[in-house]
């Protein structure tokens, strides 16, 4: 999980705390403006938020609870109780979306259905509020009614595609419309009645979606499983030249036999703009062909209805194939009776609807065998005047079939397994069609389905097989090849029939199916009926919410901290009281004893202090993630105003540093970055005259070195020229004329560091007002960092800041001298040595010496401090001398002698003390005396 | 390069995106008769869906792709 998300969750945690406070608290004071406000400017915030991440469903929701506290806060909607709920309904959905994102890092594509629920009541909350006042802006538009309807409305909606179907299909939007021809109405309805579940997918984009970046035609096409689509305008567009192309007035339909998670987690960012209804086996069964010159003789159809009605459906099926074989196939009455006998085939048990289509023949009217079924099934007793000849024969059809079951199981099992075979191998011969891939993935898995029926496991993975070759490459001959082999192998079929007379109702094989279509059709409540009001979503909260997440993140004010760190800086001075004390036991008391059991707890507590104080100290710590994130983008912005190509690199992100020097180094940063790229980069055509890329390299790169962050901004761009530099301070009147000579390159190139110093010529808005590196440079040794700077004409420059871990706690070495004790930051401490006299020399009046082979200045403390005192040599005569770096020179201190080095919490100095540039700060010592920290660069 | 305008010919290739829409609109507005190579093409935007919907210009060549051809049904006068 990313650092964004993290933080995304902990606040939104807070945010629906305090929606759920400030909702708590309306329910007592429901006019107060202010806490609508506030409650309003939360949601809007978590809205927002969760709009960075891929969470669409969290976003839906907060959208819909904006828009509804929008209205409420202006008074639109009034406050009440369902309001309430509602919106506590939602933020524990979110909260539960939260949960989920937390432990598995995204969202289910179970909530989609929940969201969009969640948010169509909120939305109508505020419609009903809405349609008294006309004007208002919020209504909620584009959400169109995806919950399944009611039965009522698909029987009319299906009572519709009949009619649609008469009318060759003009776009009429939110019906389940389509246009088919047999071969794929047949293949629907085998999937239909074989258990899967075709839906009728329409997709309205809304006018807007090209803006939002979404392409609905891709969208449409991802749909796995496809047997039928097409894509529609919604209406003639009336002038081409004034058309906005922009504005999208497409429609998708499509016939699937995806499965409804697939759909959902396809459409899942539009799920407003989709309409899904599952169609049912029977609303496929529709005749194709002209009807012109259809006579078919009464006697057949009465011939044929008996046979059905007498459940001899052999014999039934021999007389409508005798029938096809004398009639054009492209007939009307040659499409119904191949539908016959494919039901037959596949729904040998429905007697009543086959006697229905068949006797269409006679009545050429037009069916509805949907809400025929439905009709049927709700009042079975009159049948008959419905249906004439349908003596539905069921009892008398059952009784037989459990008598001779046990006998014939196997064979029928048998000849139906080698029907549908011989079935799916007519699918397939048929010639190539558009939707090929389609249909062999069907028959796939019909046969992988039947298979698994027959308890043939080993078989499914030849299928499979077969499947991928068919479908690599586009035909069917492999799935066909495999089907063949099978069915030669097979006992002849006509043997197997023998065996197990047709007119025993298959029932082992198709028991399931039929029972599953039955659901379908009889008990649509189950399936459509889902706003029934029981329904409703409810998502755990309230007090019997046991489950309660706890947020692992604590957010404390700043302030409790450094009180913290103050705290343990006075632990620290406390405890370093403890060797004074045993000191005074052991020289003044003389109890020897004591003072080494002092020493000993010393050591423990000294122990616990400095894990306390480093634990602490992590507390405070951030990672310079926190400013380097803000450089691609200040990058971008300034190298596209300068016209060159930057890289810009980041390493070492996650290296940390404490809060207060991690927010004090921004600005400087900021300013060497803005240097790199206005002085540093060259422009891409200078660049490849030089033989170098056209794209500029700018690293920045922060690195851990034991107790300090060493930060680089390293580029590759034409490097410092010294001498320019030397010349231009020169000018300026920052060196004379002898530094001019003796000033090494190194040295030079740090003079940009010298205050009033600028190279450039031409004042621009990024650089030039020589004001930049020396306020870098005072802004990082604010913080006791230092700063420095490589350069090699035509290859880069290297800056570098070093800067401490933490400002908390300072180590410094205490000093003696004119009997008063200083201490002096470790950190500039280069070493220490003992000078004999006989080493110091003297050049120009000033006291100097020889150390390592190196000439340092040297400086006596008390000069420095304007004490009169003379240092005082030790007895051999040698003069105790620090040296320190400053500005990347040694220079010697000489005091009169060392003391230890302590831990010390620096207070700087405040009021007139202030003003005082040689000290640093102040410090209570353990043994309650002050010591005074002096800043050698200050002072030199 | 997504679709190549040539004198009464564009040629489409691989993926057309939404940024195409508008000057394909001109193009055809302008070229009343002229025809479409979808051969190579792969994918194009819903937005360049909608133009040739409306304006249904001749196809010249039909695409590889034959998913892609199947959607594109609509555009048979």
């Amino acid at each position: 999980m990313n650092a964004l998300l993290e933080q995304f969750l902990s606040e939104s945690r807070d945010f629906l705390q305090g929606i759920g406070e400030k909702l708590m608290q309306l329910e007592s004071d429901p006019e107060s403006i202010p806490l609508m406000t506030e409650l309003f400017r939360f949601v809007h915030t978590l809205k927002g938020n969760s709009g960075l991440f891929d969470f669409p469903e969290m976003t839906r929701v907060l959208h819909a609870s904006e828009d509804l506290m929008d209205a409420v806060r202006h008074g639109r909607v009034s406050y009440s109780q369902d309001l309430t709920d509602q919106l506590l309904d939602a933020m524990d959905f979110v909260g539960i979306l939260m949960d989920e994102i937390e432990t598995t890092g995204r969202i289910g594509n179970s909530h989609a259905t929940n969201s969009v629920e969640l948010t169509k009541s909120l939305r109508e909350l505020l419609a009903a509020a809405s349609t008294e006042s006309e004007a208002h802006a919020a209504t909620p538009h584009g959400i169109s009614d995806i919950d399944h309807p009611s039965v009522d409305q698909v029987l009319e909606e299906f009572a519709a595609v009949e009619v649609d179907f008469a009318n060759d299909t003009t776009a009429s939007f939110g019906e389940p419309a389509f246009e088919l021809n047999e071969v794929v109405a047949m293949e629907l309805y085998r999937h239909a009645t074989g258990g899967a579940r075709v839906f009728w997918v329409e997709y309205i984009p809304e006018p807007e979606c090209f803006f939002k970046g979404e392409d609905p035609f891709y969208l449409s096409r991802q749909v796995p499983a496809v047997l039928w689509h097409q894509s529609l305008l919604q209406k003639d567009i009336p002038s081409l030249a004034e058309m906005d192309v922009y504005s999208s007035q497409l429609v998708f339909q499509l016939l699937t036999i995806a499965t409804q998670e697939e759909l959902d987690d396809i459409f899942r960012y539009v799920p407003d703009q989709i309409q899904r209804i599952e169609i049912p086996a029977l609303a496929f069964v529709v005749p194709f062909g002209s009807e012109h010159d259809d006579t078919i003789d009464d006697e057949f159809i009465t011939r044929t209805v008996g046979f059905i009605n007498d459940g001899n459906l052999e014999r039934a099926s021999h007389s409508i194939r005798t029938m096809l074989e004398l009639s054009a196939p492209e007939l009307w009455s040659s499409s119904l009776l191949r539908w016959a006998q494919l039901i037959i085939e596949l729904e040998p048990d429905n007697a009543l609807i086959q006697c229905a289509l068949i006797n269409q023949l006679r009545t050429h009217e037009p069916l509805d065998l949907v809400a025929l079924t439905q009709d049927i099934s709700s009042k079975s007793a009159s049948v008959d005047s419905h249906l004439p000849n349908a003596d539905l024969p069921h009892e008398h059809d059952e009784h037989e079939a459990i008598n001779s079951e046990a006998s014939h199981t196997d064979a029928t099992l048998m000849a139906s397994f080698y029907t549908v075979l011989t079935a799916q191998k007519n699918v397939l011969s048929v010639p190539a069609s558009p939707w090929l891939a389609g249909r062999m993935k069907s028959v796939a898995t019909t046969l992988i389905a039947t298979y698994r029926a027959t308890h043939q496991v080993d078989e499914i993975e030849h299928i499979e097989h077969a499947l991928q070759q068919a479908l690599a490459d586009n035909t069917s001959q492999p799935l066909l090849a495999w089907i063949d082999k099978v069915l030669d192998s097979a006992p002849e079929l006509s043997d197997i029939q023998e065996a197990a007379p047709i007119e025993m109702p298959i029932e082992q094989s198709t028991q399931e199916v039929s029972v599953a279509t039955e659901e379908v059709i009889l008990d649509p409540s189950s399936k459509f009926g889902r706003r029934v009001e029981d329904t409703s979503p409810h998502f755990g909260r309230r007090a019997e919410d046991t489950t309660t997440v706890v947020s692992k993140t604590l957010k404390v004010d700043q302030e409790k901290i450094d009180r913290l760190m103050n705290l343990i800086g006075e632990m620290v001075v406390a405890k370093n009281a403890l060797p004074y004390l045993a000191n005074r036991a052991e020289t003044v008391f003389g109890v020897r004893d004591l003072s080494r059991e002092i020493k000993a707890q010393y050591a423990v507590i000294n122990r616990v202090a400095e894990e306390m104080q480093d634990t602490i100290m992590q507390v405070r710590m951030m990672p310079v993630s926190f400013i380097f994130q803000r450089f691609p983008r200040m990058v971008r912005d300034i190298s596209r105003k300068l016209g060159k190509e930057v890289e810009l690199v980041l390493e070492g992100e996650s290296t940390e540093a404490d809060k207060n020097i991690i927010e004090a180094l921004s600005d400087p940063l900021i300013h060497i970055v803005r240097n790199s790229l206005d002085h540093g980069l060259e422009s891409p055509e200078v660049r490849v005259a030089a033989g170098k890329n056209a794209t500029g390299k700018l690293l920045i790169r922060a690195t851990q070195e034991s107790d300090r962050v060493l930060i680089e901004i390293i580029d590759d761009g034409r490097g410092i020229n010294p001498n320019v530099i030397k010349q231009k301070a020169y000018e300026k009147g920052l060196i004379d004329e002898s530094a001019l000579e003796r000033l090494s390159d190194e040295e030079a190139v740090n003079l940009v560091f010298a205050a009033g110093f600028s190279t450039a010529d031409v004042i621009s808005d990024l650089s030039g007002r020589g004001v930049g590196m020396d306020v870098v440079r005072s802004a990082v040794e604010r913080i006791n960092g230092t700063v420095g700077i490589e350069s090699e004409v035509g290859k880069g420059t290297r800056l570098y800041l070093s800067l401490p871990l933490s400002m908390a706690v300072t180590n410094v070495m205490i000093i003696e001298s004119n009997e008063q004790i200083f201490g002096v930051p470790m950190d500039m401490v280069v070493e220490t040595v003992r000078v004999p006299r006989v080493q110091l020399s003297s050049i120009k009046q000033k006291q100097t010496t020889v150390l390592r082979g190196r000439i340092v200045p040297l400086l006596s403390l008390n000069e420095l401090l304007a004490l009169p005192q003379e240092q005082v040599p030790n007895e051999d005569d040698e003069f105790a001398t620090l040296v320190v770096r400053v500005h990347g020179e040694h220079v010697g201190i000489v005091v009169d002698d060392f003391r230890e080095t302590v831990d010390i919490i620096l207070k700087p100095m405040s009021g007139i003390l202030g003003g005082l540039g040689g000290f640093s700060g102040a410090a209570l010592l353990g043994d309650g005396s002050v010591l005074m920290v002096l800043n050698p660069r200050e002072l030199i | 390069m997504a679709i190549e305008y040539k004198k009464s010919l564009a040629v489409f290739t691989e993926f057309v995106g939404v940024e195409e829409a508008e000057n394909l609109l001109q193009w055809l507005l302008k070229n009343p008769k002229g025809k479409i190579n979808l051969a190579t093409c792969e994918h194009i935007h819903a937005a360049n869906l909608q133009v040739l919907m409306a304006i249904k210009p001749l196809v010249a060549a039909w695409p590889a792709d034959e998913d892609l051809q199947r959607w594109l049904a609509v555009l048979e006068k």
